[in-house]
C-alpha cells in the first residue's frame, strides 16, 4: 500500500481539454502537477466539432437548435420547438473563455510550437421558414447588449456570402466572433504546454481511487501505485461521477451522446460555421466537413444509429445540396459530460477539502476549457478566481442524500 | 428487388472471394438460407475475380488455373443457388450490435439484421515506403492485378516487378501475357525451390507446384528472377521514369545501398504481401491479436473459425493472410458450423463435413508456414524511407513528421494519428499503419501488439453522402 504523504500539489484525474487546460494554466502558475489520464471509448474532446460559439451555444444553436426540432416532432405543439437558452452568468463566461484564445493560441505555439488552427468563421443561423425566422427576430430583440457580434442577411446576402448553400433561404443570422478551431490540436498543444511548464502527465493510468483523511482528500490511487497531494481536480468529463463518487462526492454528470458525420477534404467550400434546425456543418483547416449532431441520453453507448447519420445527412444536403456526391470519410459518436441544467460544475464542494470540480461541461468543453484553466488555477494558487463562479458551484443543485463524507472505508477511500 | 432489410437472416455471408462463396455453399447445402452481400459487381474476389460482361473469352484455357478454380467454387454455389441469395456491388459499412449490418448499394442504405455472421473480408496490399512510391506508375500487386483481370488494361510497356512471396511470380507472368515487357522479378528473400521447403511441402505439392510452374514460365520468358534485390526508390517527374534497385542483406533486408543500379521502366509493380483487413470485425466487437506470419492483427478464433463474438466466424485472408486454399476450407468450416448452430444438419453430420475440412487446412499449414518464413517483410526494408517519404499519403504525412512525434513521446498509433494525422484520410490507415509500426518500432523498440492499431470507424468502406441520406427505416 502506498502512502499519501504529499508527492504533488495538485492531481487532475482527466485528460481531455478541460483536464489538461487545468493542467497547463496551473503549472503557468508554478504549482506543481501530475495528471492521470487513461483513453475511453467516447471522449468529448477527440468527438468533438471544434466549435467556439459562446453567443450560438448561449441562445442555443448548434445541437440545441436540432434537439428542438426532433422534440417538437416527438411531442407535437406541446414543445416549443424553440431551444432553451442559458443564463447569461453562462453567456458572460463563454464570451470571456472565448476573448482568451487569440493570446492562448500564441502563447501555446510560444511554448510548444504547435498551431490550434484558430479560424475567424462566424456562425450563420440559416432561416428555413417562419418558425426560424421569428426564432432569429426573437434573438435580435432578446440580445441588445449583444447586438454588435449579430448581422442580419438577406437571402441575396447568405447567396452573396456562401455560394454552396442553398439558395430556399429566408435569410440568416450571423454572429460574429463565434469561431471554430481544432479540438484534439487545443487538448494536445496544452497537453505539452504543461509537460513544458513541468507538468508530469501520466497516461494509459485509470484512477481507481480517491484517499481521504477524514473530510480531506489526500491522493489518488492508480493503476501505477498512489500519488499523495493538496488537491485533486475532477476533469473526468462523462466520466466525473464516478471519479467524485471515490471522493464520496456526488455530482450529476451523465453520458449524452451526439452524432457526427465527417466528409473527405473537400476545396474550400464554406466560409461560416452553419447551424439549421437539422444540423450544424464545419469545415475544418483540411477541407473535411463535420457535421453534427443528435442529442441522446444512451449512457455510454458510443455506437451510431442509421436513423441519426440518414437525418444528418439529410439536413447537411438541403443545407449545401453539392454535398449530396461527396464522400463520407467516417461517422462516430462522443459523450457529453452533461448535467441537468446545462452549465458546468466548477469549483470547491461543501465539506469536502483537497477536492475542486472541473467538469460537466457538456457542449461546450473546448470554448470555455481556458476559462475554466484559469478559474480552477486561481483556486489552486489560493487566490479568488477570476472570473464568478458560484453559478456553477455544485450546491446549486437540491441533490438527494447529503453532500458529507460517507463513513471511512467507503467510496473508494484507501487512506 | 425485394428489400433486404425485411426479415432477419439465418446467415449473412459478407464478401464474394473463394472464403465466402465456400462458407455460403456449405451452410446453403447443409440447408441453411443466406445472404451473400459482396462489394464487387460479380463473385469471385480478388484471386478469382471474374471478366466484366462487355468482354468476350475467344480462349477460355488462357484464363488460367485460377480462373478454373474460380468457376468450380462459382459452379457449386449454383448447385445450391435456391437457398443463396447474392448481393453484389454492395458494401458493407458498419456492424452493430453483432447483429446488423449497415449495407450501401447504388440504391441507397439498407439495415440487415443477421442470426450469424461469415465475415470473408479478404487482405488489401503492404505497402511498403520507399521514395517514390507514390509516383503515377508505382502499382501494387493486388492493384495490378484487378486491372488487368476486370479492365483488361495493360498497365505499362516496360515493367519492373518487386516484393516477396510467389505473387510476384504470378503477376509477373501475367504482366507478360499482356504483352508487358518485364524486364526483371527482384524477391527480397531467397528461393522458395529449395530441398528444406520440398519436404515440409510434400503434402501439398500442388501448392509449390504451382510456384515451380509459374518460375519456369518466366525463365522460358527470359525475365529473370533476382533473389535478395529490392526497389530503392522510383524516380520520375509526374510519373514513373526509372527505379533505382539493388541488393539487399539477406537476413535483414537491409539496403546495400553501394550495389545500387538504375533501369529505364514505366511500370513498378510492388507486392511486399498482404495485410488482413479486419474493420468490420473488429467493428462488431470480435478481439484481435497481432499474429506476424498471419500479416498483422488477425481476430481470435476457435477451431470452428467463430470469433470472441458468438455466432460471427471470420475466414480466409481477411482472418489471416494464408491464401485461397486455405481461405476455401475455412470458409466450409464456417459455412458447416453456422448451419449446425441453426439446427439445419445434426451435429455428428458437422464433425464429419467439418473434420475433412480442418483435416486439409492442417496439411496446407506448413507448406503455408514455409512459405511464410522466407517471405513475411524484414525489418531492414523501412530502411528505405527518407526524411521526406510520405508515410500517409492520404494526409500527406512525412517519416520527418511521424519522426518527430515519436521525439514528442508518441508511443503508438493512435497517439502518432493524433499529433499528425496520419491514418485519418479516407483510408483509415490502412495504407500507413503497418509501415508506421515498423518504423516505430525501429526508432524506439516498440513491438507490433504495443503498437496498437488505429481504430476503424464506420463507414470503412468510403460511401456518399447523398447515399446515407436516403434508406430504410433503420428504426434504432
Amino acid at each position: 500500500m502506498t502512502s499519501h504523504g504529499k508527492a504533488v500539489d495538485v492531481v487532475v484525474a482527466g485528460g481531455g481539454v478541460i483536464g489538461c487546460a487545468v493542467a497547463y494554466f496551473a503549472a503557468r502558475r508554478g504549482l506543481d502537477v501530475t495528471l492521470v489520464d487513461t483513453p475511453k471509448r467516447g471522449r468529448a474532446t477527440s468527438a468533438s466539432a471544434g466549435g467556439l460559439w459562446p453567443l450560438g451555444e448561449s441562445v442555443g444553436l448548434g445541437c440545441g437548435v436540432i434537439f428542438a426540432k426532433a422534440m417538437k416532432e416527438r411531442c407535437g405543439p406541446e414543445a416549443t420547438g424553440h431551444p432553451e437558452r442559458l443564463p447569461a452568468s453562462f453567456l458572460d463566461f463563454a464570451l470571456a473563455s472565448n476573448a482568451l484564445f487569440p493570446g492562448l493560441a500564441e502563447d501555446l505555439r510560444a511554448d510548444t510550437g504547435m498551431d490550434v488552427e484558430l479560424e475567424r468563421t462566424s456562425l450563420l443561423f440559416l432561416m428555413y421558414d417562419d418558425g426560424d425566422v421569428a426564432y432569429a427576430r426573437a434573438l435580435w430583440d432578446d440580445y441588445p447588449r449583444q447586438r454588435k457580434y449579430f448581422e442580419w442577411l438577406s437571402p441575396g446576402q447568405v447567396a452573396a456570402a456562401e455560394p454552396a448553400l442553398t439558395r430556399d433561404v429566408r435569410g440568416a443570422l450571423r454572429f460574429l466572433g463565434d469561431d471554430q478551431l481544432n479540438p484534439y490540436r487545443l487538448a494536445d498543444a496544452l497537453r505539452a504546454g504543461a509537460r513544458v511548464r513541468g507538468a508530469r502527465i501520466v497516461t494509459h493510468t485509470e484512477v481507481t481511487g480517491v484517499a481521504r483523511v477524514g473530510c480531506r482528500v489526500v491522493g489518488v490511487e492508480t493503476a501505477g501505485g498512489g500519488i499523495g497531494c493538496d488537491v485533486v481536480v475532477n476533469a473526468a468529463g462523462s466520466w466525473a461521477g464516478q471519479v467524485a463518487a471515490m471522493a464520496g462526492v456526488q455530482v450529476p454528470v451523465s453520458p449524452i451522446r451526439g452524432q457526427i458525420v465527417c466528409t473527405e477534404t473537400l476545396p474550400r467550400t464554406l466560409s461560416a460555421c452553419v447551424s439549421t434546425t437539422d444540423c450544424y456543418l464545419a469545415q475544418k483547416k483540411h477541407g473535411e466537413i463535420i457535421i453534427g449532431s443528435t442529442t441522446e441520453d444512451v449512457g455510454f453507448d458510443t455506437g451510431t444509429t442509421a436513423a441519426a447519420i440518414r437525418t444528418l445527412s439529410a439536413g447537411a444536403i438541403r443545407a449545401v445540396p453539392g454535398l449530396a456526391h461527396a464522400t463520407v470519410k467516417r461517422v462516430w459518436s462522443g459523450l457529453r459530460p452533461g448535467t441537468p441544467d446545462e452549465l458546468p460544475i466548477l469549483g470547491p464542494v461543501d465539506g469536502v477539502t483537497g477536492y475542486l470540480n472541473a467538469c460537466g461541461h457538456f457542449r461546450t468543453g473546448i470554448l470555455n476549457a481556458p476559462l475554466t484553466g484559469v478559474v480552477i488555477a486561481d483556486l489552486l494558487a489560493g487566490g479568488r478566481p477570476s472570473h464568478p463562479i458560484e453559478p456553477f458551484l455544485l450546491s446549486r443543485f437540491q441533490l438527494p442524500g447529503t453532500p458529507e463524507l460517507a463513513p471511512a472505508g467507503a467510496g473508494g477511500s484507501r487512506a | 428487388m425485394s428489400a433486404l432489410s425485411e426479415r432477419v437472416w439465418p446467415l449473412v455471408v459478407v464478401g464474394g472471394g473463394p472464403a465466402g462463396m465456400a462458407a455460403a455453399t456449405e451452410a446453403a447445402r447443409a440447408g441453411l438460407r443466406c445472404l451473400l452481400v459482396d462489394d464487387a459487381p460479380a463473385l469471385g474476389g480478388q484471386i478469382y475475380r471474374q471478366l466484366p460482361a462487355e468482354f468476350a473469352v475467344r480462349d477460355p484455357g488462357r484464363l488460367g488455373r485460377d480462373h478454373r478454380r474460380g468457376e468450380r467454387l462459382r459452379a457449386r454455389l449454383v448447385e445450391v443457388g435456391d437457398r443463396v441469395e447474392v448481393r453484389s456491388r454492395t458494401a458493407v459499412l458498419d456492424i452493430v450490435d453483432g447483429r446488423r449490418l449497415v449495407c450501401s448499394s447504388p440504391e441507397g442504405t439498407e439495415w440487415v439484421t443477421a442470426e450469424r455472421i461469415v465475415l470473408a473480408t479478404g487482405a488489401y496490399d503492404r505497402p511498403l515506403p520507399f521514395p517514390g512510391w507514390t509516383l503515377p506508375g508505382v502499382l501494387t500487386a493486388g492493384g495490378t492485378q484487378a486491372l488487368m483481370k476486370t479492365m483488361r488494361v495493360r498497365p505499362g510497356e516496360r515493367a519492373l516487378v518487386t516484393g516477396t512471396g510467389p505473387l510476384l511470380l504470378v503477376v509477373a507472368g501475367q504482366l507478360h501475357h499482356a504483352g508487358v515487357r518485364v524486364v526483371a522479378v527482384l524477391e527480397s528473400g531467397r528461393s522458395a525451390f529449395t530441398a528444406g521447403t520440398a519436404v515440409r511441402a510434400w503434402r501439398q505439392w500442388s501448392l509449390l507446384a504451382d510456384g515451380l510452374r509459374y518460375r519456369l514460365e518466366l525463365a522460358r520468358a527470359g525475365i529473370p528472377v533476382r533473389y535478395h534485390h529490392s526497389v530503392f526508390e522510383a524516380h520520375g517527374d509526374g510519373g514513373l521514369s526509372s527505379v533505382a534497385y539493388g541488393p539487399v542483406d539477406p537476413v535483414d533486408w537491409r539496403p546495400l545501398w553501394q550495389e545500387q543500379q538504375r533501369v529505364d521502366v514505366d511500370l513498378l509493380v510492388v507486392g511486399y504481401g498482404f495485410v488482413p483487413g479486419t474493420d468490420l470485425c473488429e467493428l462488431a466487437g470480435c478481439r484481435t491479436e497481432y499474429v506476424h506470419h498471419l500479416g498483422g492483427w488477425v481476430p481470435v478464433r476457435d477451431a470452428t473459425m467463430q470469433t470472441s463474438v458468438p455466432g460471427i466466424f471470420a475466414v480466409g485472408d481477411g482472418a489471416g493472410v494464408a491464401g485461397a486454399l486455405v481461405a476455401v476450407a475455412e470458409g466450409r468450416v464456417a459455412g458447416i458450423t453456422a448451419a449446425e448452430q441453426a439446427g439445419t444438419i445434426g451435429a455428428a453430420q458437422a464433425a464429419r463435413r467439418r473434420g475433412r475440412e480442418l483435416r486439409r487446412l492442417r496439411s496446407l499449414a506448413s507448406v503455408r508456414r514455409a512459405l511464410d518464413e522466407i517471405s513475411y517483410p524484414r525489418p531492414g526494408l523501412y530502411q528505405l524511407a527518407t526524411r521526406s517519404t510520405l508515410l500517409c499519403r492520404c494526409e500527406e504525412v512525412t517519416y520527418a513528421e511521424v519522426s518527430a512525434a515519436i521525439g514528442e513521446g508518441a508511443r503508438n498509433l493512435s497517439a502518432l494519428k493524433l499529433l499528425t494525422r496520419l491514418g485519418m484520410g479516407a483510408c483509415q490507415g490502412r495504407n500507413c499503419a503497418p509501415s508506421t509500426a515498423a518504423i516505430l518500432g525501429a526508432e524506439t523498440g516498440i513491438g507490433y501488439p504495443d503498437a496498437g492499431r488505429i481504430n476503424p470507424r464506420p463507414p470503412v468502406r468510403p460511401v456518399a453522402l447523398g447515399t446515407l441520406a436516403k434508406g430504410d427505416g433503420g428504426t434504432r
